[in-house]
């Protein structure tokens, strides 16, 4: 894809010191980057905070980016997601877990419609089809709202350590399918 | 996790990946991912597995002030040169050099709350991301450093550690890769001294505080937020 093919020359020349090259990859990133931090945070201050550090990383780390083991896209929503979570960690996640609104859209599962507008998307949605609900539904929480595995088992009013082996168990069918 | 099966191993980088971690395994997996090369490829397969689903999330403008925030806080291009990305050489350091130095000689009239054998070599006034001193930090011509909480009318940013947490005072000299860990803070702020640390402070050693884990950083690195920095330079004469 030619986007993905400019990403990663970007990321390279942010390698190299190129500030206008990371404020390409922000112009193209930034809201799809935004939506990720703000998933997990939930609070829009919170969620610029972890994007500016997640960029300062990116800054940073560029030239630890390596094309050959996966996307840019990837890559970037990665940094973004750790920075987040790094946030959600450091204020405790548990304030998140009472919010009614967290899992309405992203966990349900006509969202994973949403999956199929790319080669890779349809094979995942695919693959998750095939596990069961629950361990599906735990994986979306954890994935896109960066719920522990406490506070995932919290939500889903189930042991923890139930929720734990089903996490595992989703995580090894969906290895296996995507194989 | 050495003599982990194979499973194992990737199902800890799939729980990685995934974020169900929590701090500590979180930081323990980045430290292994250095020396195993098997775990690191196995966090890059889970990234590229998992990554579709973050189409599943809407996409949400950043507030339009962002970039120049985050503009600000990229180093200074070096004039003349093509600029470099140095690994530690990060915007607040830049930042934190000229407010400290600025800030040092204005410090210098608080210090007189500081009971002191000798004149200091070397000093700094560690600052905050909001740039309010919080600390002074002065280093003897022996080697021990001295940290000194700057009393709260002095500023904003009176130090204080979070249950569950410790800051942890790093030193990095001019040339070295990663920082150096000095101590760990005690967690009523006041006075610390530190008379024999690991690493000789010299002019231009940055000086930085980092929220750690209870019992400090696990990888040997600064691993939470950096809290507070400056760079030592030489005391003026008087």
């Amino acid at each position: 894809m030619a986007e993905e093919a400019d990403l990663a020359g970007l990321l390279a020349a942010v390698a190299s010191g190129d500030r206008d090259a990371l404020k390409a990859v922000y112009a193209r990133q930034s809201t799809r980057l935004f939506g990720i931090a703000m998933a997990i945070l939930r609070d829009r201050t919170a969620a610029a905070d972890a994007l500016q550090e997640a960029f300062l990383k990116v800054w940073r780390r560029a030239g630890q980016f390596d094309s050959a083991r996966g996307p840019a896209e990837a890559w970037l929503g990665q940094v973004v997601r750790n920075a987040a979570l790094d946030a959600a960690r450091a204020r405790g996640r548990e304030v998140l877990t009472d919010d009614p609104a967290l899992g309405d859209g992203a966990v349900a599962a006509t969202a994973l419609d949403d999956l199929t507008s790319a080669e890779d998307g349809v094979r995942l949605r695919a693959c998750l089809g095939q596990l069961d609900e629950k361990p599906r539904e735990g994986i979306l929480l954890a994935f896109v709202h960066g719920l522990s595995h406490p506070e995932v088992a919290e939500r889903m009013a189930q042991p923890l350590g139930t929720v734990k082996s089903w996490i595992r168990r989703g995580l090894l069918s969906l290895r296996e399918c995507l194989a | 996790m050495s003599g982990a099966s194979p499973d194992d191993r990737d199902l800890r980088a799939g729980e990685y990946v995934l974020g169900t971690l929590d701090a500590r395994q979180s930081a323990a997996v980045e430290l292994d991912m250095d020396r195993d090369p098997a775990l690191a490829e196995a966090v890059a397969a889970w990234t590229r597995r998992l990554d579709p689903l973050t189409r599943l999330i809407p996409q949400a403008a950043p507030p339009p002030d962002l970039w120049a925030r985050i503009e600000a806080g990229l180093p200074a291009p070096a004039a003349g040169r093509p600029p470099v990305t140095p690994p530690w050489r990060l915007s607040w350091l830049w930042r934190g050099w000229a407010i400290g130095a600025s800030l040092a000689a204005a410090a210098f009239a608080g210090l007189a709350f500081m009971p002191r054998a000798e004149k200091p070599a070397f000093m700094t006034v560690l600052v905050s991301d909001r740039a309010a001193p919080a600390w002074i930090a002065q280093a003897d011509r022996t080697g021990g450093i001295t940290l000194a909480a700057v009393r709260p009318a002095f500023g904003d940013a009176q130090p204080a550690t979070p249950d569950g947490r410790v800051m942890q005072l790093w030193g990095l000299r001019p040339g070295d890769s990663s920082p150096t860990s000095l101590a760990l803070l005690p967690r009523t702020p006041g006075r610390v001294s530190i008379q024999t640390p690991p690493i000789r402070p010299v002019p231009n050693m940055l000086i930085e505080i980092s929220l750690e884990p209870e019992g400090g950083s696990p990888t040997g690195r600064p691993t939470g937020p950096i809290l507070f920095y400056g760079r030592l330079i030489e005391a003026p004469p008087n």
